[in-house]
């Protein structure tokens, strides 16, 4: 699998750019996912919904449904779109460190 | 090549996004004769095979010549299929839903130049580009799926056995001699994409083997749960182990002796993998249809368990396929399709004219409703 240098951390993604481990993640991978999504500025709102996801995937082992991140972060769907233009799994799951969605996608 | 931007520019990957404008409009692509009779159809009539005639109330007419597609087609294809719309039938043309092309005139004179220019037409190795038929009591195409060329859960190919089975099915593509439509469809693994549940003759990619376990990623690439909870048959436990390297990791189990090899946790989890080169094969199925004609709908049913994969021609899956249509064809009553036939002289006759081996694996034995396809009366045949 490939490896990325981003700000002095080196990191192995898939070809998709999904990060190989989940913890591997740090504020560094976000910042690269940041470019690599062509995502302007990192606001509270952003950090809110990698919280809500990570906090997730480590207390139950899968990401949350589109309808649980909805309800905790209090986002509808359409303003996760606007915070990542890719989705909540290609762009959020991706910053978050999460796996890769699986299934038919 | 070169890059060559189309004018989107990736550092502002917004700005002037066009989005949710959903597809054109179909009106926008009928021909004049239909955009004119559209709702005022009386009647149509098929002349021969593959080309029908609709009459409208207004004395207009449309013939309508049904042409084979391969369904996975190149541009060049393409092309040449709008040649030839552009040529006879004014730049007008459609796909129908089991992916045969159809091409509109609108007169009579016009439908011999078309048919002929149609079956002229031959790839270099011989097969016909554009081949005629699939009306009426025959054999249309076979709806498929993505198989080798495109999918990661495939137990067999699409487009190869597709191939090889119209080849051996071609004559009732261009005839109308059967009983009733007869569908074949295929799909390549049992997420069944397509019709093969509810086909009269299905062509079904199938596994022997359980998944194997990639320990070392599974934790990393999957979300365990999803995995487990993928599982049909609860064969797929959590459980911890311990790497070679020492290393403890979270994983899954699997017990073999309930995998019946569904391949539903390779979809959720990369890590479990169970395609294999002489496990993996073919089922048939046979006696489904969607048409509420007669009778209700039907699904489908398991009549040969396994053939294996034999590419390119795939002989045994073609020979029992065409087993099933001629007996078909010689026992059926008219308009009577494949499951009405197998229903109305009983499976076990069934399986007698069709010269299919009964198995023990045909024997239902899924949950409960298992019980319900068990046969619960003496009336049977010897």
């Amino acid at each position: 699998m490939p490896t990325v240098e981003f700000q002095g951390k080196s990191f192995t993604i898939d070809e998709d750019g999904f990060i190989d481990d989940y913890k591997n993640w740090s504020q560094e991978w976000v910042q690269y996912v940041k470019k690599e999504e062509g995502i302007d500025e990192l606001n509270e709102e952003h950090q809110n919904v990698i919280k809500v996801l990570r906090e997730y995937y480590e207390k139950n082992g899968i990401a949350p449904m589109v309808r649980v991140l909805s309800k905790v972060t209090g986002f509808k769907l359409k303003h996760i779109y606007e915070l990542f233009p890719s989705g909540p799994g290609k762009g959020a799951c991706k910053m978050a460190g999460l796996p890769k969605p699986t299934g038919c996608v | 090549m070169a890059f060559v931007s189309s004018g989107y520019n990736p550092k502002e990957p917004m700005k002037d996004r066009i989005t949710d404008i959903g597809p054109k409009h179909f009106e926008e692509f009928y021909p004049p004769v239909i955009k004119n009779n559209k709702g005022k159809w009386l009647y149509h009539e098929i002349l021969e095979p593959g080309v029908l005639v609709h009459v409208s109330e207004t004395g207009d007419e449309v013939y309508t010549v049904r042409a084979g597609g391969c369904r996975l087609m190149s541009i060049e294809h393409i092309r040449e299929i709008c040649e030839i719309a552009d040529k006879h039938c004014n730049g007008y043309l459609r796909f129908t839903t089991r992916n045969n092309i159809e091409f509109m005139v609108d007169s009579k004179s016009k439908v011999k130049p078309l048919v002929d220019d149609l079956m002229s037409r031959k790839q270099p190795g011989g097969c016909y580009k554009f081949p005629v038929g699939g009306t009426g009591a025959g054999i249309t195409n076979i709806v498929h799926t993505q198989g080798w060329i495109h999918c990661h859960t495939p137990a067999t190919d699409a487009s190869g056995p597709v191939k090889a089975t119209m080849d051996v099915l071609f004559d009732d593509f261009r005839t109308m001699r059967l009983p009733a439509h007869v569908r074949v469809s295929l799909a390549c693994c049992l997420n069944m994409c397509g019709a093969v549940h509810c086909s009269d003759i299905a062509i079904l990619g199938y596994h022997r083997k359980p998944p194997l376990l990639d320990h070392e990623y599974l934790d990393k690439m999957c979300e365990v749960p999803l995995a487990i909870a993928a599982c049909p048959t609860a064969a797929i436990k959590p459980s911890k182990v311990t790497l070679p390297s020492g290393v403890e990791v979270k994983s899954v189990a699997v017990n073999n002796d309930r995998c019946m090899f569904c391949g539903n946790c390779y979809t959720m989890c990369p890590s479990m993998p169970l395609a294999d080169t002489e496990g993996d094969g073919i089922v048939i199925m046979a006696g489904g249809k969607v048409s509420n004609r007669l009778s209700a709908p039907k699904f489908s049913k398991v009549v040969v368990a396994f053939l294996p994969n034999e590419a390119p021609r795939w002989p045994q899956t073609t020979a029992v396929i065409k087993k099933i249509v001629e007996a078909y064809a010689k026992g059926a009553n008219k308009y009577e399709r494949v499951g009405e036939w197998a229903e109305r002289i009983g499976w076990e006759r069934f399986f007698e004219k069709c010269e299919i081996e009964f198995t023990h694996h045909l024997i239902d034995d899924f949950r409960d409703p298992a019980y319900f396809t068990w046969r619960q009366t003496t009336q049977f045949k010897f």
